[in-house]
């Protein structure tokens, strides 16, 4: 069942939504954003428990902004489980068959089928509040797809788990979406999460989408500030552009010259954001081709895995993250050096 | 009153006090409140005990209490005073309910008020209801005479009072504002999102409240129907007046009169006995339920409100606002016509009325008193001492029971919380009758002084107290007081910088509470006072016995000021009442 949004609107005194968005049929897209984005206001809508002043939600070929929300066949999973206290696992599996008419042999089947999916076999009869978190959320997964919907919800299904049971889920909730090849809306403000679980990522910022695409896009080519900040670590640099010289577009700033990915949009003399990744640096001795940076070391922090280093020149901050021990002195001159390729120009943002 | 809805974390004693290692070193701030209860609670309490279980010679025996279980007319008293509660509890949740739906789920303007006033009954003494019940409803009260005017009609055409319907009315009208507001509080805090995972799985209307909601809101009508039914079990002034009679007796005006008309104080104490054992089961009822209420807000989200111009657009909007329009005058009209009547002269009993502060100048001026009368001057004077001896006893008492059992551990707690919330369950006339019983016979009887009633109120006052004080106790963290005391303050210093500024509040609305309590109470004062103690209810009581409406109703008026800025007081504090 594909999905599309078309220029959803909806006005709030402080607030407004303007979206819009489609899916194919099976796909998993993700509205990514910080809280207050509209993100899960944006899930309601799709739901039908608020609705839009203007646009139109297509699902599958048909409209359905007109309908109420119990004729929309969505599943819903929400943050805090949401599963009914005065029913046991069954009954709140067995409650949206029931509603659509299923009666005795039927909905026992499919209740086990569903606890069989959720890895949850034999907890029919077990109360609500005998489950821990993350079996509460296996069962109101089930419940969601107990009547076969045609899209499934769910609003940061995750963050009420701890992490390591959250990474757990997060497979169990991907497997069981490409199985039922279920066209799914996933809203969550955790960007690892976003990438890990997603066919597309729609990064929403003050209620409306900055950019749509898939984890990589998102990731190596934010189209703004916002995003490139928002699902990683950035360094930025202000610059002006100064031309284009062999493939790249070179840039001054007050820390030199550099040379990014080519930008050919862009005209001489723009205002511009330089960012590059602190994966993406390297401390270097000596001269070198690439884009280099002197900065004083502030401080390192060996991480196991990697080093992460805090460095300053003229006022501005600088992250390297290294992915072997590195071993420096606090006050030290280092020189920063990134590749042209991992330079990305962004238009400078709107405070 | 847009209070914010924060989280309150709760700190169980988990953490027992530092400085007290030794278990039994809380026995030094229990003696206080130990030796008053003993004195002025369970001595009378367990010398209706041995009334009611021994006869003349002093031996054991069941007889007394039997003969109240096999005696017709008794019997059918019980059977009375439980079909009326029953009967006012249904008028009140289905009163209440829609309200509870209302304030629940929808904003409007003039919320803040009407969810104001339904705290109104925990501070209105039940004297006021009878009095506002009387000249609002009454042959000759205003409903009565505005129908009469609009009909043409000679006699009233509504007859109420002195029936089972009045005391089912009044007594409605007295609790569902309680129903309202501890059925709407958890309505709110249903989770929403239960309701929209029913939704999204096709459960609509109908099956969505009975399957989904009701479900949830159901230990909350339970909790308030009890609590209902325990205030309509042991009511006694709206009986005593509106009753009009021995037909309509409850076993709270029995043992009144078995008391202090035909001076039985073996079948008192027996029928006594019966009614706190029937009274504490109900009480643990409710405690169940509420335990079981407090488990399902658990999930504490709120739901958002929505405007009620959405439910105007809806069939269901004309019946709402007329709904609120009606709720609004339930509670507000009887008692604003017992002020309006007190400003008013008539001349003989047909005669023209006319705007008048006679009955204020009276109240004032006419200080005659007797051996027989008071002066209504001194009847303000006694409620307002009355009043303050009830804050200066029930404060330390409350807030060092409230302070041992939530901070300190001790052996055979549960017992002492039980013990120390007994008088909740114990009626006000059993009190009294207990004071009357248990020092008749001693050198020192203190049935008539002013101590006897002034004890009598702390006991009735101190379980609130220790309610509102025992809930700021909690809210502090326990931790803030080992960093007092490791930044160097010894136990006294933290108490005196640290916790007393913090649990101001919970002593503020305590003193506040009891006050009200104390400038209301009519039951246990009845059976104590003598005719110079006469406080402000029992003059109103006598003049409504003596026809005397007017004068009551200034009387009424100048109490209702003193509850209004008591209710002030406790609704700007925010104070949880129930």
């Amino acid at each position: 069942m594909s999905l599309t949004l078309k220029n959803i609107k909806k006005s709030y005194p402080d607030f407004e939504i303007d979206v819009s968005f489609d899916i194919e049929n099976g796909k998993l897209i993700t509205l990514l954003g910080p809280s207050g984005c509209g993100k899960t206001t944006t899930l309601h809508i799709i739901a039908g428990f608020i609705g839009p002043d203007s646009g139109s939600i297509i699902l599958g070929g048909t409209r359905v902004d007109m309908l109420p929300p119990y004729k929309r066949e969505a599943g819903l999973v929400f943050q805090d489980y949401a599963l009914f206290p005065n029913m046991n696992v069954a009954r709140n599996i067995a409650f949206g068959l029931r509603m659509h008419g299923w009666t005795g042999d039927r909905i026992e089947r499919r209740v086990e089928e569903l606890l069989d999916l959720v890895h949850l076999e034999g907890f029919e009869r077990r109360s609500i509040t005998s489950l821990s978190g993350g079996e509460q959320q296996r069962v109101a997964l089930a419940r969601a797809l107990a009547p076969n919907p045609r899209i499934l919800l769910l609003d940061e299904p995750l963050s009420a788990l701890d992490a390591k049971l959250r990474k757990e889920l997060r497979a169990d909730i991907r497997r069981i979406q490409k199985k039922l090849a279920l066209t799914t809306v996933y809203v969550t403000h955790d960007q690892e999460e976003a990438f890990a679980i997603s066919d597309r990522i729609a990064v929403m910022k003050n209620g409306s989408i900055e950019q749509t695409g898939t984890s990589q896009e998102i990731y190596n080519n934010p189209k703004t500030l916002f995003v490139a900040e928002f699902v990683g670590l950035t360094n930025t640099i202000e610059a002006r552009v100064l031309g284009r010289r062999g493939g790249f577009t070179e840039v001054e700033s007050e820390f030199g010259r550099f040379l990014a990915r080519d930008g050919s949009e862009l005209s001489a003399g723009q205002k511009i954001s330089l960012v590059f990744r602190p994966e993406r640096s390297r401390l270097v001795r000596g001269e070198a081709d690439a884009n280099i940076i002197e900065a004083e070391v502030k401080s390192c922090e060996y991480l196991g895995d990697s080093t992460l280093l805090e460095l300053e020149a003229k006022g501005t901050r600088f992250t390297v993250k290294l992915s072997q021990a590195v071993f420096c002195t606090t006050g030290e001159t280092r020189r920063i050096s990134f590749s042209p390729e991992d330079c990305i120009l962004l238009p400078v943002s709107h405070p | 009153m847009a209070r914010g809805h924060h989280e309150v974390k709760l700190y169980r004693r988990e953490n027992p006090d530092p400085g007290s290692a030794r278990p039994w070193g809380t026995l030094p701030l229990l003696a206080f409140p130990l030796l008053f209860l003993s004195l002025f609670f369970f001595f009378p309490l367990g010398s209706i005990l041995v009334e009611g279980l021994t006869d003349e010679g002093g031996s054991f025996t069941l007889g007394h209490i039997r003969s109240i279980l096999t005696d017709r007319y008794y019997l059918r008293v019980i059977g009375f005073t439980a079909t009326q509660a029953a009967l006012s509890t249904v008028a009140s949740v289905i009163l209440g309910l829609p309200g509870a739906y209302i304030l629940a789920r929808f904003s409007f303007r003039g919320k803040s008020v009407i969810k104001a006033l339904t705290t109104v009954p925990f501070v209105l003494p039940s004297i006021i209801v009878v009095l506002g019940f009387v000249i609002f409803f009454g042959n000759n009260g205003f409903l009565n005479r505005a129908l009469m005017a609009v009909t043409g009609l000679e006699d009233p055409p509504l007859k109420v009072l002195y029936s089972l319907r009045a005391i089912v009315l009044a007594h409605a009208f007295y609790n569902f504002p309680i129903c309202i507001r501890l059925v709407s509080s958890v309505w709110s805090r249903i989770n929403p999102n239960l309701e929209r995972a029913a939704q999204g799985l096709g459960a609509h209307g109908l099956k969505l409240f009975s399957r989904v909601t009701l479900p949830q809101l159901l230990p909350g009508i339970l909790a308030a129907a009890s609590l209902t039914f325990i205030f309509c079990f042991t009511s006694f002034a709206i009986i005593l007046v509106l009753g009009g009679g021995p037909k309509y007796s409850t076993i709270e005006v029995v043992i009144y009169r078995l008391a202090k008309v035909s001076l039985d104080l073996k079948a008192g104490s027996a029928f006594a006995i019966v009614e706190s054992l029937l009274s504490i089961l109900f009480m643990w009822g409710y405690i169940k339920l509420q335990g079981r209420v407090s488990f399902a807000e658990k999930a504490g989200r709120k739901h958002e409100e929505r405007p009620f111009s959405l439910l105007f657009r809806t069939p269901w909007g004309i019946p709402a606002a007329l709904y609120l329009v009606i709720v609004f005058l339930i509670i507000v009209a009887p008692m604003l016509s017992a002020v309006g009547n007190s400003f008013v002269r008539r001349s003989g009993w047909a005669g023209n009325s006319r705007p008048s502060l006679f009955w204020y100048a009276k109240l004032f001026f006419d200080t005659e008193t007797s051996a027989f009368t008071v002066s209504y001057l001194s009847a303000i004077k006694n409620s307002l001492f009355f009043g303050l001896m009830t804050i200066t006893f029930s404060l330390p008492l409350g807030t060092l029971i409230a302070y041992v059992t939530t901070r300190r551990k001790f052996p055979a707690q549960g017992l002492f919380d039980a013990v120390t919330m007994l008088p909740l369950g114990i009626s006000s006339i059993i009190l009294g009758l207990g004071y009357i019983r248990a020092y008749q016979n001693l050198p020192w009887d203190i049935t008539g002084r002013w101590y006897a009633i002034a004890f009598a109120h702390t006991i009735i006052a101190y379980p609130f107290v220790i309610r509102s004080t025992s809930a700021v106790f909690r809210k502090i963290n326990p931790s803030i007081i080992k960093a007092a005391m490791s930044l160097g303050a010894n136990r006294w210093r933290t108490f005196w910088s640290v916790e007393l500024p913090l649990i101001k509040s919970g002593i503020i609305a305590g003193a506040t509470f009891a006050f009200a309590i104390s400038i209301g109470e009519i039951n246990a004062t009845l059976m104590l006072y003598n005719p110079r103690l006469t406080t402000i209810p029992i003059a109103i009581y006598r003049l409504i016995g003596s026809y005397n409406y007017f004068a009551a109703c200034a009387l009424g008026t100048i109490l209702m000021l003193l509850c209004f800025i008591v209710f002030l007081l406790i609704d700007k504090m925010g104070f949880e009442v129930t």
